[in-house]
C-alpha cells in the first residue's frame, strides 16, 4: 500500500486538481455558459503561487528560512526547509481575489451578449494572457519560473489540501444547485427569455456563476504550481480548455457528480492506457495509439458523447429512476 | 515612418490579411447558415495543406506511422492543391454526416454541435501528428514555376517587393469572395441557401432539400479551407499539425471583426487584422500574436455586430 502511494501519490492529487478542474468549467455551464476560459485562471493562480513563493518570500539558505522583506526590512520569517502550509493558503487567497477580478472585468462585457461571444472572449483571455506571460520579466518570460518550494514532503502530502478542497467545492456546487442562485442559474439555462421574463437578472448570474469557475480554477493553479515545482506559459492553453470540457461532457453536464467522477476518470484514463499498450503482443501501431493517443481518444469522447450522451453519463436521476423502475407498467415509454 | 516604408507595411499587412480572409470565409460560409461555429475548419484548412503535400509525391519525415513514405505520383503543386482542396472538401462532408447532422436532427443545442466540431478538430490534428509527426514541411521549391519569387512595387530606387505567393492569395481571396457573393445573392441554390440559413423548416416545406444543400456548403466551405491552408503553407511552410489552429483562433477574431456570418465583412475583418498586426511597433513586436485577440475583446465591447453589421435583432 506505502509503495502504492508513493508511485501514483501525484497522480492521484492531479486526479483530484482535474476533478476541481472541470467543476470550474461546470459552474459557467451550469448557467449555459460555455467557458474555455478555466485554463487562463488556473495559469494565472500558478503564477501567483510562483512569484509570491519565489520571489517576495523567497527561500533564504543561509538561514534555512522563508524571508519576507519590503526593501531592507525584514518583515516576516518562516521557518523551512518545507514551504509554510499558511502561506499556501495566502496565496489561494490572492489567486482567487485577482481571479474574480479578472472574471468580472472579462465576463461584463462578453456575457452581456447572448450566443457563444463568451466563448470567443474566453479563447481570446487565454491566449492573450499566454502571450503577455511569455513576454513579461515578472513571470519568468518563455522559460517560466523554476524551483517552486514544496509545502510537503511528498506529493501525497498535497492530498491534505486538495480533498478537503474538493470535498468542499463540491459541497459548495451541491448546495448551490439546490438554493435560489443555483435554481436561477438553470433557469437561464434552459431559457433564457422564460427565466428573464420570470425576473430573473441574467448579466449577474452569468457573471457569477462564471466569476465561481474562475475563483476555482485559480485556487487549483495555485497548488498545480507547488505539485510540478516548475510554471510557464505552456500550463493554460486552448488545448488544456478541451482536455477540461471533455472531463465535463464525457462525465455529465447536468450534476455536480459529472464534472468530478469525469475530470477523476478521464484524467487516469491516459495511465490505464499506458498499462494496456505495455501487454506484450499488441500490433506495435496500436500500442503507440494507446501510449500517444490521449488526444485522439478525448476528441472521439467528445464527437461520441455529444452525439450519444448529450448530458454525459452521470445524469441527475441516473439513480433516482432505479427505484420506479419496478412499478412502472407502461410498455415502450422510455 | 518613411513612406516607402509605410507602403511596405500597408501591402504585407494586406498580404497576411488576405490569408486570415481566406480562413475566416469558410468559417462564415457554414456560421451564416447553420449558425455555429464548425471549429473543425482548421483542422479541414491543415488537412487540405498535408493533402497537397502528399501529392507532390514529397515524402513525410523520420517520426510517425508515415516515417519515410510517399506518394508515387508527383503532381505540379497547383493541381496538387487543386486535388488536396476536393479531398478536404470530402472530409468536410464526412465531418457534417457524422459529427452534425445528428446532433441537428435532433434538435440539439447549437453549443453541443460546436463541442462535437471542437472534438473532430482535436481528433484530425492528433490523428495527422500520429501518422507524419509533427515537423515541419515545405513543399517542393518554386511552387508557381517561373513567376519571380517577389515582384517589385516602387518606383527606381525605392524598392517594395512583395512576394509572389502572397499575390496570388490576395487574388484568389478576392476571387472567392467574389465568387460566392454572386453565388449567394443571384442563383436559385444560392437564394435556397439564404432561405435555410433565414429558417431551415420553412425552407424545406417549400421544398428545398435543405440537407443536400448543407452538405454543398461544408463542401464548399471545407475546399475553401483546404485551398487556404495548401496555398498558405506554400507560403510559410507547413508547422506542424497545429498549423491550422494559430489560424483558426485568429480567424475567430477576424470573424468578430467582419460580423459573424458576414461574407465582405470576413474579408474586410480579414484585411483590418492584418493591417493591425503589420503595424504594430517594433518595440513591442513580442506582443503581436495578441493583437488578434485583443481586437475581438475590443468589437465584444464596442460594436458586437461587426464592422460592417447594423443593429441586430434579437430573435426569440
Amino acid at each position: 500500500m506505502a509503495v502504492f502511494f508513493a508511485t501514483y501519490g501525484s497522480l492521484i492529487v492531479a486526479m483530484m486538481l482535474a476533478a476541481m478542474l472541470a467543476l470550474s468549467l461546470y459552474l459557467p455551464l451550469l448557467a449555459g455558459q460555455l467557458s474555455l476560459a478555466s485554463p487562463g485562471f488556473y495559469a494565472l493562480g500558478g503564477y501567483v503561487a510562483a512569484i509570491i513563493s519565489t520571489r517576495v518570500v523567497p527561500f533564504d539558505s543561509a538561514t534555512q528560512a522563508y524571508v519576507w522583506r519590503l526593501g531592507a526590512h525584514e518583515i516576516l520569517r518562516f521557518p523551512g526547509p518545507l514551504y509554510p502550509v499558511s502561506l499556501l493558503i495566502v496565496e489561494m487567497l490572492v489567486a482567487s481575489v485577482l481571479s474574480a477580478v479578472l472574471a468580472v472585468a472579462l465576463g461584463l462585457p462578453a456575457l452581456r451578449l447572448r450566443g457563444i461571444y463568451l466563448l470567443l472572449a474566453t479563447i481570446a483571455f487565454v491566449e492573450i494572457l499566454q502571450v503577455v506571460t511569455q513576454v513579461l520579466d515578472l513571470t519568468g518570460g518563455a522559460i517560466g519560473i523554476f524551483n517552486i518550494p514544496q509545502p510537503f514532503a511528498s506529493q501525497l502530502g498535497y492530498a491534505w489540501v486538495v480533498v478537503p478542497l474538493l470535498v468542499l467545492s463540491a459541497f459548495f456546487v451541491y448546495r448551490l444547485e439546490r438554493i435560489r442562485v443555483g435554481r436561477a442559474f438553470t433557469a437561464i439555462r434552459e431559457d433564457e427569455l422564460a427565466a428573464a421574463a420570470m425576473g430573473i437578472n441574467l448579466t449577474y448570474h452569468k457573471v457569477l456563476a462564471f466569476t465561481m469557475g474562475a475563483v476555482l480554477a485559480g485556487i487549483v493553479g495555485v497548488i498545480s504550481a507547488h505539485s510540478i515545482n516548475t510554471w510557464n506559459s505552456r500550463q493554460g492553453t486552448f488545448d488544456a480548455g478541451i482536455a477540461y470540457l471533455a472531463f465535463v461532457l464525457i462525465g455529465g453536464s447536468r450534476t455536480f457528480l459529472g464534472p468530478i467522477v469525469g475530470g477523476i476518470v478521464l484524467y487516469a484514463l491516459p495511465e490505464v492506457l499506458r498499462g494496456i499498450a505495455a501487454i506484450p503482443g499488441l500490433p506495435p501501431a496500436l500500442a503507440q495509439l494507446l501510449k500517444d493517443g490521449r488526444l485522439i481518444i478525448y476528441g472521439l469522447l467528445l464527437v461520441l458523447g455529444t452525439i450519444f450522451f448529450p448530458q454525459g453519463l452521470i445524469r441527475p436521476n441516473l439513480f433516482r429512476r432505479r427505484k420506479f423502475e419496478a412499478t412502472r407498467q407502461v410498455p415502450g415509454q422510455v | 515612418m518613411s513612406l516607402p516604408l509605410f507602403f511596405q507595411q500597408v501591402l504585407n499587412g494586406l498580404a497576411i490579411g488576405s490569408v486570415y480572409a481566406m480562413f475566416a470565409i469558410g468559417y462564415t460560409l457554414i456560421f451564416s447558415i447553420l449558425r455555429i461555429i464548425n471549429f473543425a475548419h482548421a483542422a479541414i484548412f491543415t488537412l487540405g495543406a498535408y493533402f497537397t503535400y502528399a501529392l507532390t509525391g514529397s515524402a513525410f519525415g523520420y517520426n510517425g506511422l508515415l516515417k519515410n513514405s510517399a506518394l508515387p505520383i508527383h503532381l505540379p503543386f497547383l493541381l496538387a492543391a487543386v486535388v488536396g482542396a476536393l479531398l478536404a472538401g470530402v472530409v468536410s462532408i464526412v465531418i457534417e454526416r457524422l459529427a452534425f447532422r445528428p446532433l441537428r436532427e435532433r434538435g440539439a443545442d447549437p453549443l453541443l454541435s460546436l463541442v462535437s466540431s471542437l472534438g473532430v478538430a482535436v481528433v484530425i490534428v492528433n490523428v495527422i501528428q500520429y501518422l507524419v509527426g509533427a515537423e515541419n514541411y515545405s513543399y517542393p521549391a518554386h511552387p508557381y514555376g517561373n513567376l519571380p519569387t517577389a515582384i517589385n512595387f516602387g518606383l527606381g530606387t525605392r524598392r517594395i517587393p512583395v512576394r509572389t505567393v502572397q499575390i496570388v492569395i490576395f487574388g484568389v481571396a478576392v476571387v472567392i469572395m467574389l465568387l460566392l457573393t454572386y453565388w449567394l445573392n443571384r442563383t436559385k441554390t444560392g437564394k435556397a441557401l439564404r432561405a435555410i440559413a433565414e429558417d431551415a423548416t420553412t425552407a424545406s416545406l417549400l421544398g428545398i432539400n435543405t440537407d443536400r444543400l448543407i452538405l454543398l456548403t461544408f463542401f464548399l466551405s471545407g475546399m475553401i479551407g483546404g485551398l487556404s491552408g495548401a496555398l498558405i503553407g506554400s507560403s510559410v511552410s507547413i508547422a506542424g499539425p497545429y498549423f491550422g489552429i494559430s489560424f483558426g483562433l485568429r480567424g475567430l477574431a477576424v470573424i468578430v471583426l467582419g460580423g459573424l456570418g458576414d461574407i465582405p465583412g470576413a474579408i474586410v475583418g480579414g484585411v483590418v487584422l492584418g493591417l493591425a498586426e503589420a503595424f504594430v511597433p517594433a518595440q513591442y513586436i513580442a506582443y503581436k500574436d495578441a493583437v488578434a485577440f485583443a481586437v475581438l475583446f475590443l468589437m465584444l465591447l464596442l460594436r458586437p455586430q461587426g464592422l460592417l453589421g447594423g443593429a441586430q435583432l434579437q430573435k426569440v
